[in-house]
């Protein structure tokens, strides 16, 4: 057991930063664990204690691990016959970044956690289950290895079923988990299979090892796309993301995370890390993928009432964007937007968390009962909430992809990447590009139509309540987050995405984007101006005539297709979806009544036959064993005479 | 015939006769002293192989030690039962046969072999003093498997002390 | 000094005696004695053989230990026969059969 490669120009002290940053969120799953029951209150002190920690260490990592070579530390793990597996750790920018971004976003869900989740009856396994769920996202982060990842994807799997089941009382909520666990099985079946043929073809599972050798492109080509079936399941890309609005059943600060840090961003990562083993085709069928999951969940997201499905299907859109910017050969831009989200909506989802909250607190003061996730029936709460609203609107914007936010940054990187790749490609190139400039459009509209609906306007069934906002250990998670969905963190120029991140998270390539930066800026701008005349509007009435250009303008050109089409989108999803998997499932009951006769009419018949001479011999044998042990004995005696006589004779 | 080969056949009778007894006893108790005749018998016959320590510690451990403990169990069990413990057979016949083709084959294989007349070697066995060999060979040559048999005692002690005391559910 | 196969031969009876006693009595404390009477056989058998050979002590070693294991053996033996007649109020060993059901 050597290294087999040692570490160069790391100090020590990074690598036991690197190490605290990876532990201390197993340290903390496991004091959780240990605390008694009567000092459950002190997880709540300690898990964001450790949470931090493990930040400070990974923002060290960060700044001693930017722009060295990448740092690589491995081990043998096991070894079957010959072949040897190995683990190891591999630290390059992205991962770096990633890990920095991950455990900050985790540690300020902590923080949320201890006021949102304050009074809850089983608050050490939650804080458990999120120091575990860091854990195994980091584990991905780092992991130098497909099969290490894979291992981790699945720890990531079962701590997300645990936390969205958190509540575990509520039939909704152990269903959702249900379906979020075994949807993402699904994915990783096919994952696993092409880890096998990865395996079958490279004999190797480092990924660094892989990246060296000449592969079969057919065979790659299988493999990659299996892999990416692990990717469809994790980051919920059509066709198996319905367990994405599902898993809002669980508490808020666990789709924060789910949604910014941990879980679903594991398979872009993931995309990105293994970005090389993609041929050309593989990454057509990814651009596609991409591109169809983010216009459904654009156009589901208008159709929905419920403030956390919004948002859920907004995050499936967005990750849309990511994937197809992957597809499109464009990692780096893929990342930008992937970190830049992970802050945006993080503050979008805890914000919505701090409405609800409040929310559930007004109407525990007053016994009023309403659903507060329906957006139908809020309204005008800026005055109520002003804080929250602020910190909404700042991440909203950021995630509409206005200008001077950090989503206009990553958003424009991608276009641009687009755009790139739709000159030199084929022709349906273009409607991919078109794809995704229309979901840019359409996240302005819902984010907006949330913006407005939520808090301008008129007090519905509010209007009674006296709501207070959130205490500052909620507020200060989301100011944290909302301040850094702010351009500065990413690049300089407000109108060039290509900044410190862009340019060293990979081979990052120019695309002369000031042209699309404009364009975007303005089909942006275009878009929040339609969205401020439709705002008020039900998306489930007709608009009235009367209007202005513009407004006419969105009814006949833009809102009509749109409701259409989000309401063809809603049904696609409801029914075609649903249906055909409501149809597989009927499929199956037929066959398995056939089966079922075949099985009892022939297979029965056979086997009764065999059973019954089993039967009688089974009856002739347990004679010799009915439990008397005097006749063990007796036959054990005989036995020996027989043997004696034997012998002698 | 000698007073030594008189000793032997009374011996050999008493135990015989005993252990026949002991198959029709139908009290456990009876059947208990009757184990007691043929392990003071058995004792009598090591004295005569020359083996006294063995034989010694025979009365010691078995008819002094074992069967008391016996006893005392059987009183045990017929106290907490409240009736004499009579004792009933089962499968007689096809025990019986097993015991006695058993016991057929053994003789017949003993009956095969030729073993030296011990006449030749006894005379010079008795000139030696067998307890005094036994103990210094089970303080140097055995001194291992003596050991070992003391740790086995203790544990065996401890454990049925445990196992037969009265607080069934008291954490050991 | 008798022949070694009359030694033997009691030795032979006594284990088949033995034999018997456990496959026919109903209650566990004769079973025990049983066994008692099957070591104390092949003891006999040790002993005896040992007799052959008058400068080892072998066999009489064998014999000593033989008698010690019995001894745990007993001990045990019985303390397992009152916990389950404590516990099943029965001494037939057949009716200790909850594994069975």
């Amino acid at each position: 057991m050597t290294p087999l490669d040692t570490l160069q120009a790391h100090s020590s002290f990074f690598v036991i930063c690197l190490g605290g940053a990876l532990a201390l969120p197993l340290l903390s799953f496991l004091l959780c664990f240990y605390v008694s029951e009567k000092y459950s209150w002190a997880t709540s002190v300690l898990a964001p204690f450790l949470m931090m920690a493990s930040t400070v260490c990974a923002a060290v990592v960060l700044y001693q691990a930017w722009n060295h070579p990448a740092f690589t530390w491995q081990r043998v793990w096991f070894s079957i016959a010959d072949h040897t597996f190995t683990a190891g750790i591999h630290v390059n920018n992205a991962s770096a970044l990633m890990l920095f971004v991950v455990t900050g976003v985790s540690f300020l869900v902590h923080v949320y956690s201890i006021g949102y989740m304050a009074g809850d009856t089983a608050l050490r396994r939650y804080f458990a289950m999120l120091g575990f769920f860091t854990f195994s996202m980091l584990g991905i982060v780092v992991s130098d290895n497909l099969l290490l990842i894979f291992v981790f994807w699945e720890l990531v799997g079962f701590s997300s079923y645990m936390l969205i089941g958190h509540w575990n009382e509520s039939p909704a909520a152990a269903e959702a988990s249900k379906r979020a666990f075994i949807i993402n099985r699904v994915g990783d079946a096919g994952f696993l299979i092409g880890l096998m043929l990865v395996w079958t073809h490279g004999h190797t599972f480092n990924i660094e090892a892989l990246r060296a050798l000449p592969l079969d492109p057919a065979w790659m080509t299988a493999a990659s796309l299996c892999i990416f079936c692990g990717v469809v399941g994790k980051s919920a890309q059509f066709p198996l993301f319905t367990w994405l609005p599902d898993a809002m059943e669980g508490p808020t600060p666990v789709s924060a995370l789910i949604h910014a840090a941990t879980m679903v961003t594991a398979g872009v990562f993931l995309l990105g890390r293994a970005h090389f083993l993609f041929t050309p085709a593989a990454l057509n069928v990814v651009a596609i993928t991409g591109a169809i999951t983010a216009l459904l969940g654009a156009f589901a997201a208008l159709s929905q009432h419920d403030i956390k499905k919004v948002l859920a299907y907004s995050t499936m859109s967005q990750l849309g964007l990511m994937v197809a910017a992957m597809g499109a050969g464009a990692p780096e831009a893929a990342l930008l937007h992937l970190f830049t989200h992970a802050f945006f909506k993080a503050c979008l989802f805890l914000s919505a968390g701090s409405i609800i909250h409040a929310l559930h607190q007004a109407q525990h003061q007053s016994h009023v009962n309403f659903d507060v996730q329906d957006i139908r029936l809020l309204g005008g709460l800026r005055k109520k909430l002003p804080f929250t609203f602020i910190m909404f609107v700042v991440s909203g914007s950021a995630l509409a992809g206005l200008p001077l936010f950090s989503g206009f940054l990553s958003k424009d990187a991608i276009l641009a990447a687009l755009v790139h790749w739709s000159n030199t490609g084929d022709a349906w190139h273009w409607v991919v590009l078109l794809v995704v400039a229309l979901v840019s459009f359409v996240t302005v509209l819902y984010t907006f139509r949330l913006v407005w609906t939520i808090f301008n306007g008129e007090e519905k069934s509010t209007a009674s309540l006296v709501v207070s906002e959130p205490p500052v250990v909620m507020r200060a998670p989301m100011a944290v987050l909302a301040l850094a969905s702010v351009w500065i963190w990413f690049s300089w120029n407000p109108f060039s995405f290509s900044g410190w991140i862009y340019n060293h998270i990979g081979a990052a390539k120019d695309f002369h984007g000031g042209f699309v930066s404009m364009a975007s800026a303005a089909w942006v701008l275009l878009a929040l101006a339609v969205a401020y005349a439709s705002r008020g509007r039900k998306l489930d009435s007709r608009l009235l005539a009367q209007g202005f250009y513009v407004d006419l303008f969105s009814r006949k050109a833009i809102e009509q297709p749109t409701l259409q089409l989000a309401d063809l989108t809603h049904r696609a999803d409801k029914k075609w979806i649903d249906g055909f998997l409501h149809a597989t499932a009927y499929a199956q009951v037929i066959v398995a009544n056939l089966t079922g006769w075949f099985d009892r009419a022939i297979v029965d018949g056979f086997v009764d036959g065999a059973a019954g001479l089993a039967k009688s011999i089974g009856s002739f044998t347990r004679s010799f064993q009915g439990g008397k042990i005097q006749l063990y004995i007796f036959w054990a005696a005989f036995a020996i005479i027989i043997f004696i006589i034997w012998t002698l004779l | 015939m000698n007073a030594p080969l008189i000793l032997f056949y009374f011996f050999e009778a008493a135990a015989a006769i005993a252990a026949v007894a002991l198959l029709f006893a139908r009290s456990v108790f009876y059947g208990a002293l009757l184990v007691i005749v043929i392990l003071l018998a058995l004792a009598g016959l090591y004295v005569l192989a020359f083996a006294e320590f063995v034989a010694v510690t025979q009365i010691l451990v078995y008819a002094g030690g074992i069967l008391v403990v016996i006893i005392f169990g059987i009183m045990l069990t017929s106290r907490l039962s409240g009736k004499p413990l009579v004792v009933e057979h089962t499968l007689p016949v096809s025990g019986g046969l097993v015991g006695l083709a058993f016991f057929g084959a053994l003789v017949y294989a003993i009956a095969l072999q030729t073993f030296p007349t011990s006449e030749s070697v006894a005379k010079t066995s008795t000139t030696f003093d067998a307890t005094q060999t036994v103990g210094i060979a089970l303080m140097s040559d055995y001194v291992l498997p003596f050991e070992t048999t003391g740790i086995l005692l203790l544990m065996a002690l401890i454990g049925a002390a445990v196992m037969a005391s009265d607080n069934a559910s008291k954490k050991i | 000094m008798a022949p070694v196969h009359h030694f033997l031969y009691l030795g032979a009876f006594l284990f088949s005696t033995g034999l018997i006693v456990i496959i026919t009595k109903r209650n566990t404390i004769m079973v025990l004695l049983g066994l008692e009477l099957m070591l104390n056989a092949s003891n006999l058998n040790l002993v005896a053989f040992n007799s052959l050979h008058p400068g080892s002590l072998q066999g009489q070693m064998f014999a000593l230990f033989v008698i010690v294991v019995a001894v745990c053996e007993a001990a045990v033996g019985l303390a397992i026969v009152l916990r389950v007649y404590r516990q099943y109020r029965t001494s037939v060993p057949d009716h200790v059969n909850e594994l069975n059901q």
